[in-house]
Formats: structure tokens, sequence, C-alpha cells
């Protein structure tokens, strides 16, 4: 996003906690305060993530009081969060202090006090939760915490809105894997993590056995050009089983999966190298996870583009194929592209190069079709 | 302590229309201080059905007038906590009841800060004021909050928005309360029931020294009310220019053309008197805009001096 219309302090501020934060932060509605705009954009929204969701909260600067440090405005159903009041419970004095403190000796030209405050506030938030679900009154949740809490990294939420019924969502991450080191060359600026959505419905308390909680992978979501957690099919949940049960099967077979995501990329670089002395030297390919491949070819006098999309699930699934003229050129100034192609002789148990020889075969015959296609479509015009 | 709780704010028309004139022509947001009174009102409709219980007789706080700060901060620290030191000049004949935040765009809920000022300002217990007509003593705490702002989106009619909450310090909550514009108008009269004027104007016994004979017995109980009004009749004097109330009453009669003149004196005296006092004001208001635009220049200089370093 451009940050031209903030004056500086705050866009340095701003600057700072989008680069650092260690999730990635959302600003929206960015607004200015000022009677006319000569002061400058000094409000926005920022959309945090917690709890496999957004929190949105609203930051307010004063662009014609740059020293004092900004306001901020939570969500709707939050009117009971209060992190600068100090209470004194249990443990929560010292995060209080903290936050007092960042806001206390608040200082515009350093760039870190933003993002010391969000993250001094997103603290407060997760144990403010944390508090609310404690105080559910529903056995298995209680049971469900007290034997799950010591796992690190967890979040909890409770929605209570006027129509939904109340329920009580969990955050899960899952396996102490750092998948971010097992790629060679890692691309990803973020800690890439699975976690495990798990939502309890509350307050059905003379139902005889609680109803299994609905459960759900979700993955930061570049993780998704290594392994899909769409893919995984999760272990049934039994009736009377606890969180506590579930999960070291789960992380298990997961376990697993990823390692076997990791090894599929060496797979997919020998089957693109095994392309190479059929199609020649690829002219683009991604080298880090090996998921696509483009090769030029011609077939006579017709040049195209020959692309290889090759799937988390090869070499069980077959690579997709799409061809792109050369020569062609819409009206609208796009090339010529045939539709994906998937449907072409295959075997997960060929070598690579048997499978690059039985796609360069079958392309003998597809680019004349496509050859084809081209010059119709062309001379329709 | 217990919060007593206001079933409603009522507000004079021109009052809040002087305040959202000054929020609107604000270079920034503006917040300050709401002074006023705080009133049980009887019920006045009797229920028919006697198995009825009747109505709780009503706590409704006026808004008489407020007072807004040209910077933020100014009576508060950056964690919301009051500065009662701040507060106490301009506390002479008026009460606190609450204070306001005006910001432009932004959701029409308390904020962080917010919160923490009005915790704060509610909790000062030298700030609390008498409720006005209670059948029993309580003290209401200066617990409202006014918060002003403007759609997300720009309109092209100027459009406020405005929400009036009660803090109430037990529950740590903002108890959102309806605010009664007041206006004039046959159709308001009932309205009027709990006014009390809020001007220092001194009450001035002019007849006092023709009517003290009248009133011989009557001396000792009088005799602090003679020497205010001899204070009254001095500081009237000096409005006067030397002309006596006494000579007033020669005006009528034969006398009278010999004694237009000397009032004609008077009246210029008078006039000249407020055109130099005019002319006071005018320049310093100008002075006072000089500074200001001076200071938001300075303002300007440190915000755009910092992020380069």
């Amino acid at each position: 996003m451009s940050f031209d219309g903030f004056p500086p302090f705050i866009s340095a501020q701003l600057h700072y906690l989008l680069n650092h934060f260690p999730d990635k932060i959302k600003v929206e509605q960015v607004l200015s305060g000022g009677k006319s705009y000569t002061g400058g954009l000094d409000r926005f929204t920022l959309l945090i993530p917690y709890c496999l969701d957004h929190i949105k909260w609203d930051v307010i600067y004063n662009a014609e009081f740059p020293l004092s440090p900004p306001d901020i405005i939570f969500g709707p159903d939050d009117e009971d969060f209060h992190p600068l009041h100090a209470t004194g419970g249990e443990g929560e004095g010292d995060l209080k202090s903290r936050t007092r403190s960042v806001l206390s000796d608040w200082n515009n030209k350093d760039p870190t006090r933003l993002l010391a405050l969000i993250q001094e506030l997103r603290d407060q938030y997760m144990s403010y939760q944390r508090k609310r679900v404690g105080e559910v009154d529903d056995d298995r949740l209680k049971f469900e915490i007290s034997t799950i809490l010591s796992r690190e990294g967890i979040e909890m939420h409770i929605s209570s809105g006027a129509e939904k019924p109340e329920e009580v969502k969990f955050s899960v991450p899952l396996m102490d894997m750092n998948i971010n080191k097992m790629v060679h060359a890692c691309p990803w600026r973020h800690p890439q993590k699975i976690y495990l959505q798990v939502i309890y419905p509350v307050g059905r308390k003379y139902a005889s056995t609680p109803s299994a909680p609905r459960l759900k992978l979700m993955s930061t979501i570049e993780l998704r050009v290594l392994f899909s957690v769409d893919d995984v099919k999760l272990p049934p949940w039994l009736d009377g089983m606890c969180l506590a049960e579930y999960l070291p099967h789960l992380e298990e077979s997961l376990e697993k999966q990823v390692l076997e995501a990791v090894s599929l990329i060496d797979i997919r670089r020998r089957f693109i190298e095994a392309l190479a002395p059929l199609f020649g030297r690829p002219l683009e390919a991604d080298p880090i996870f090996c998921r696509k491949a483009t090769f030029l070819e011609s077939s006579g006098s017709f040049v195209f583009l020959v692309h290889v999309l090759i799937s988390t699930q090869f070499p069980k699934q077959q690579p997709a194929l799409m061809l792109q003229s050369s020569q062609h050129i819409s009206p609208q100034g796009v090339p010529k592209q045939s539709p994906l192609l998937t449907d072409y002789p295959w075997s997960p148990r060929w070598e690579a190069s048997q499978m690059a020889e039985r796609i360069y075969d079958f392309l003998v015959d597809e680019s004349l079709n496509f050859k084809r296609f081209c010059n119709e479509s062309q001379s329709q015009h | 302590m217990d919060d007593l709780v206001l079933q409603k704010i009522a507000i004079s028309g021109p009052t809040l229309a002087s305040m959202i004139q000054r929020l609107s022509s604000s270079p920034a947001d503006v917040d300050g201080l709401l002074f006023g009174h705080v009133t049980y009102i009887a019920p006045s409709t009797l229920p028919d059905d006697s198995a009825q219980t009747p109505p709780d007789s009503q706590l409704v706080a006026t808004i008489s007038s407020f007072l807004s700060f040209p910077s933020l901060l100014s009576f508060y620290d950056s964690l919301g906590r009051v500065d009662s030191s701040s507060l106490t000049p301009h506390l002479d004949h008026k009460s606190i009841i609450g204070w306001f935040s005006s910001r432009r765009k932004t959701p029409l809920r308390p904020s962080v800060r917010e919160f923490s000022v009005s915790r704060s300002l509610s909790s000062i217990p030298n700030l609390s004021l008498p409720v006005q007509d209670a059948n029993f003593n309580s003290h209401f705490s200066p617990s409202i909050f006014l918060l002003f702002t403007t759609p997300i989106q720009d309109q092209f009619v100027q459009t406020n928005q405005y929400r009036a909450f009660q803090f109430q310090s037990a529950k740590l909550r903002f108890n959102p309360v309806s605010i009664d514009i007041v206006n004039i108008g046959p159709a308001f009269r009932g309205h009027y029931g709990s006014f009390s004027p809020n001007s220092a104007l001194p009450f001035l016994n002019c007849e006092l020294r023709s009517l003290t004979a009248m009133n011989e017995d009557r001396t000792e109980e009088k005799l602090t009310g003679m020497k205010q009004a001899a204070k009254d009749q001095s500081e009237l004097d000096m409005c006067t220019e030397g002309m006596q109330i006494g000579r007033l009453s020669r005006l009528i009669g034969p006398e009278a053309v010999n004694y237009t003149a000397g009032l004609e004196d008077l009246y210029q005296k008078m006039l000249s008197k407020i055109e130099s006092l005019a002319r006071l004001v005018e320049t310093s208001s100008a002075k006072v805009l000089e500074q200001e635009s001076h200071n938001r220049k300075l303002r300007y200089k440190v915000a755009r001096s910092t992020g380069v370093e």
C-alpha cells in the first residue's frame, strides 16, 4: 500500500508495524480527521490476525498533535476489554503496566512504538478472551481448557451474537516443527504453521453427551504452495473424546504428510529436469517449490509456449499443461491460450524420463489442434 | 458507592448547536468539559390503573454549557488519567457533570482512552455534585460522556453523529442514555420546570436606601443583605459614570428637559466605553488567532521533522 498521505511520523510507525509484526496485518479505511485534508491522513483500521480470524481495531492518531500517542477503538463485541484499567488480577498487572508504559512514555520519533503498542494490546486481548472462555459454565469446556492450556500458542475466542448461539473457538497450533527451515532457500517471511480450529457449541447444558466439536484444519496462506491442508483427512472424533486425546494422533499423521510434501519438491525437480532433454531448457521454472515450468516450443513455423503446472499431489496427480501461442493475440491484446489439459495417458509409477516422453508425444499431436484453433479464431475476426 | 442511573440527558437546542458549531469548525479533534446540573423530576403522569406501580421519579441531567480545549490531552494524560488540579480554574459557579470528545470519521464507540478518562473523572470525589430536588442527600459524580463523530464516507450535507453515555463505575461500563433536545416553544414549556439560571449576574437591590425606613423591624436580619447591596451599588455606580440613580426620578415632570442632556451625556460615555471594549476584544482575538496559527505551524514542523531521522 502507499504511505503518501500520512505525515512522516505516522507513516514510519505504520511501516515498521507492517514489516515487523510476526503475522500479516491489513490496513483499511485510511482517513483524515482534519477539517480539510491539509493535515494528512491520521486514522485507519487494522485487521489483526487473531484465533484464525481478524480483530478490527481503529487506530486514531492526530495529525495536528503529533506528540500525543494514538487512541484505539476496539470491536463492538469487546466493550468489556479495558487494557489500561488496572484491576490487579493474577498476572494481568504485568501486562497492563507494560502497555501503560508504552503509552506514558510515547515518543513519536521512535518508529517501533506502534508495533510495541499493538503487540502489548494483542497479548492482553488474548488473556482477556481466555478469561472470558474460562468463565463459561460448561463442564466439558472447563475440562478441555484444564488439559490443554499447557500447549503453547493456543488462542481462544468466544462469540456471542444476538442471532447465533454462543460458541467457543480454539486455535491450536500443531506440530513443533519449523517448516520454513525444511525448505531449501525458503522465501517465506512469516513462519508457516498449521492450526486446528476447534469450535465448541456452548449452552446445551442438558444434552446427555456433549456434541462433537467442529474441527477444521487451517494453515498460513503461503504454505499452500507446498502442502494443502484441504487434502488432509481428519481422523474421526469419537464419542466422549477430548482434545488432549485427539491431538497426538493428528499431529503424528500430519508430521508424516508434511515431511512427504517436502520430499516431493525433489521429485518435482527431477521431473522438470527430465523434461529438459526433450523440450529444451525451460524459459522459466519455479526453483524453490518446483510447481511450474515454461518451455518454448515450435511445430513447423508455429511457435508457442508450454506451461507445465505441477500440483502438490504429483506424481499421483498428473501435471496440468497449457499451451500459449506466441503468434496469435486476441482483440483484447491477450495471447491465445489452450484450456488446461489434464486428460492424457499417465501413470505415477513411470520413471521421470518416461513421463516426459509421454507428455512430449501427447503434445506433438495437441500442438496441431491448438494451431488450428488459433488460426480459426483469428480468421473469424 | 452505588451509581445513580440517569434516565435521560437534556440539552438545549442552542447549546447543542453551538457545541456542534465549535466541533465542526475546529481543525482537528477536540474534547472538553460539560457543565450543568442533575435534577430529580417526579413523574407527572399518574397511572389510571391502580395495580400498576407508579414509575420511579426520573433523574435528569441538564447540560447547560461546555468548555472546549484548544489541544488534546489538556486535562488528562496519555493514559487517560485526569489531572484534577487542571480542572479547578474552570470550577467557579459551575459544576462539571461530564466531558465530551469529538473525533471525525471514527466509529461511534468509546475508545480506550475515553474509557479511562471517564473512569478517572467520575472517581474524583470532590467533583461530585448534589442532586437537586432529591428527597435524600445524594450526589452525582461527573460520569456523562458525549461522543461526536462524522460519517466515514464524505457526505454532501455536513453530518454529525452523537451519542451520550453514562459511565457506571460499579460495572465499569458505558450505559447509553437518550438525549432530549430542549427547545423554546409551547410544546417544550414543561421542560423548563427544572430551569435554573446559570449566569452569575448579581442581584442588584437598588431601591434599598429608600425602603429601609419601612423595614426597620427587620434590619438585623437584613444587615448582611445591606452590606451586599452596598457592594452591588458601588459596582453599579462604576457603570453609571457618576450619574446617581436618584437623579433618574427628576426625569419626570417639569425638570425633565434639563436632564435629557445629562442623560444623553451618560449614554455617550457608556457607548464610548463599550466601543473601546469592543476594540480591545477585537485586537486580543486577532492576537489569539495569530498565536493559534503559529502553534499549528510549529506542530506541523514537528510532525514533518520526525519520520525523516
